[in-house]
């Protein structure tokens, strides 16, 4: 995108070009609602030990390429979260636009490259989603344990790698090589 | 940073401006969800068609995604047959022989039942099966615990309806698509079902953790201690779930009594869907209306209401 001429000095045939390379943006999107889609796998397990994808890959695109993972989306993604899981509507959502803000505002604090550290920062985050969730659900007057969510937090950090892996191919696939080199704002 | 010049160089300036209006938004956004969390407090219902559009949109996709894995789960399953049958045999004769000396005396009980209710002249509404489905996915990651199966509003499955196993009660119908239902599985904390305990008769609460195993709560008559291998079964009790249906045995009684549920949606592929036992009526409040003498509410719903209106699912 980056190595087109600025608009005016555009042929109608660049501008074209230009247009519709604009669905590329729509990916990091399109792939957290993948994620959301297999996360309702007929598992039928009592305990939620399913690992948090969507709230990953939220995480993974939002320190990969921020200016591709804007609050109002993680809100947009969380929306459908809810509606796919049966949770009462914003609970996802809120808890997915918080993850963005925070990670954006430790970001801006501590000027640091989040991507030496993602790890430790995946278990911030996931363990402040699952207490906010177990908050947020006695919100919405339907509380539930908090104990068993801990199963969740152990799975979703196993996953960590393997939601960067997917990422990372569908970034290749919509963007070229080179992921995580530019940040992209 | 120039200290000299009054002005922010632009690019700086329209950084900034940039960071705050994304700071707004994002705070914007959590207010949203936070006030939209706030509306399903007080109206749970809400969204309810756009909730079942989501079904509707989820449930065709995995029905065929999980068709190979079926066909390698039915492969494993019949290979899993062929090893351990001897044994199996040998396990399920002696349960045989026990079983038909128990189903002898259960015969005699049912006829001397039979012969009471006519004495009592006791109307009970029958069981109605509305459609037999499968469950096609379920939510391992979420917060709650629901199933989706595929059946909805076009085969005439509504919200709170029982769902039934093979082995024991499922849970009941929370949400409906066109062609999609959402399920509330026993183990979901939202979960409440009215049960009685077989051995002492006691009725009590079967209550879901977001664990394997569900809790007994709110117990008539608590003083009476309660055994390992203690079977539950629905009572029949707010009129969602007919009586009978095995629930799930005590396997720890001490306090808050730990419960193993008869049925497991894992195992159960297929389940049944059946008519409320005794739906609410839409509106009740003409029946009460009409008698002369106040007659409580329970006495009407079970039964005892005036031969100009006698119970609509006992006619079925």
């Amino acid at each position: 995108m980056r190595d087109l001429p600025p608009w005016r000095l555009m042929t109608p045939a660049e501008r074209r070009r230009h247009w519709q390379r604009q669905w590329r943006l729509a990916i990091p999107g399109l792939s957290v609602v993948v994620l959301i889609f297999l996360m309702t796998a007929p598992l039928l397990v009592p305990v939620p030990v399913f690992p948090q994808l969507a709230l990953l890959g939220v995480l993974v695109w939002t320190t990969a390429r921020p200016g591709l993972m804007p609050s109002w989306l993680a809100f947009g993604l969380g929306l459908i979260a809810d509606l796919a899981f049966g949770q009462p509507l914003g609970l996802d959502a809120t808890l997915f636009a918080l993850a963005v803000a925070v990670v954006r505002l430790v970001e801006m604090r501590q000027r640091l490259d989040l991507r030496l550290f993602d790890w430790p920062l995946a278990l911030a985050v996931v363990t402040l989603f699952e207490l906010g969730a177990w908050a947020l659900m006695t919100l919405a007057g339907q509380p539930i344990p908090l104990l068993p969510l801990g199963w969740q937090l152990v799975t979703s950090l196993a996953a960590y790698p393997l939601v960067v892996a997917y990422c990372i191919g569908v970034q290749r696939l919509g963007f070229g090589r080179g992921f995580g080199s530019e940040p992209g704002r | 940073m120039d200290w000299t010049s009054g002005r922010r160089p632009t690019a700086m300036r329209r950084e900034q401006n940039l960071a705050l209006l994304g700071a707004v938004v994002s705070g914007a956004v959590i207010a949203t969800g936070l006030i939209l969390l706030i509306i399903a407090r007080v109206n749970p219902d809400g969204a309810a068609r756009l909730r079942g559009a989501m079904l509707d949109l989820l449930t065709p996709v995995w029905s065929v995604v999980r068709l190979p894995f079926d066909g390698i789960g039915r492969g494993v399953d019949v290979a899993g047959d062929y090893f351990g049958a001897v044994t199996r045999a040998r396990r399920l004769e002696a349960e045989l022989a026990e079983a038909r000396a128990a189903l002898q005396a259960r015969d005699a009980d049912r006829v001397a039942l039979m012969q009471l209710r006519r004495v009592a002249r006791v109307a009970e509404p029958g069981r109605r099966a509305i459609v037999t489905t499968r469950i096609v996915a379920a939510t391992a990651g979420a917060m709650t615990r629901t199933a989706l199966i595929a059946a909805g509003r076009s085969e005439g499955v509504t919200a709170g309806l029982p769902v039934v196993g093979a082995d024991g009660l499922i849970g009941r119908t929370i949400e409906a698509g066109s062609g999609a239902a959402r399920v509330l599985l026993l183990t979901d904390p939202a979960s409440r079902i009215p049960v009685t305990i077989v051995r002492t008769g006691q009725a009590a609460l079967v209550v879901g953790a977001n664990r394997p195993r569900l809790e007994l709560r709110d117990r008539v008559g608590a003083d009476v201690p309660l055994a390992a291998g203690d079977r539950l079964v629905t009572s029949g009790d707010g009129g969602v779930f007919p009586p009978g249906i095995p629930v799930g045995t005590i396997v720890d009684p001490r306090e808050p009594p730990q419960v193993r549920p008869a049925a497991s949606p894992l195992g159960a592929a297929y389940v049944r869907v059946e008519a409320a036992y005794l739906p609410l009526p839409a509106d009740s409040t003409p029946a009460v209306a009409e008698s002369a003498t106040p007659v409580p509410v329970e006495a009407l719903r079970s039964g005892a209401r005036p031969r100009a209106a006698p119970a609509a699912p006992a006619l079925r």
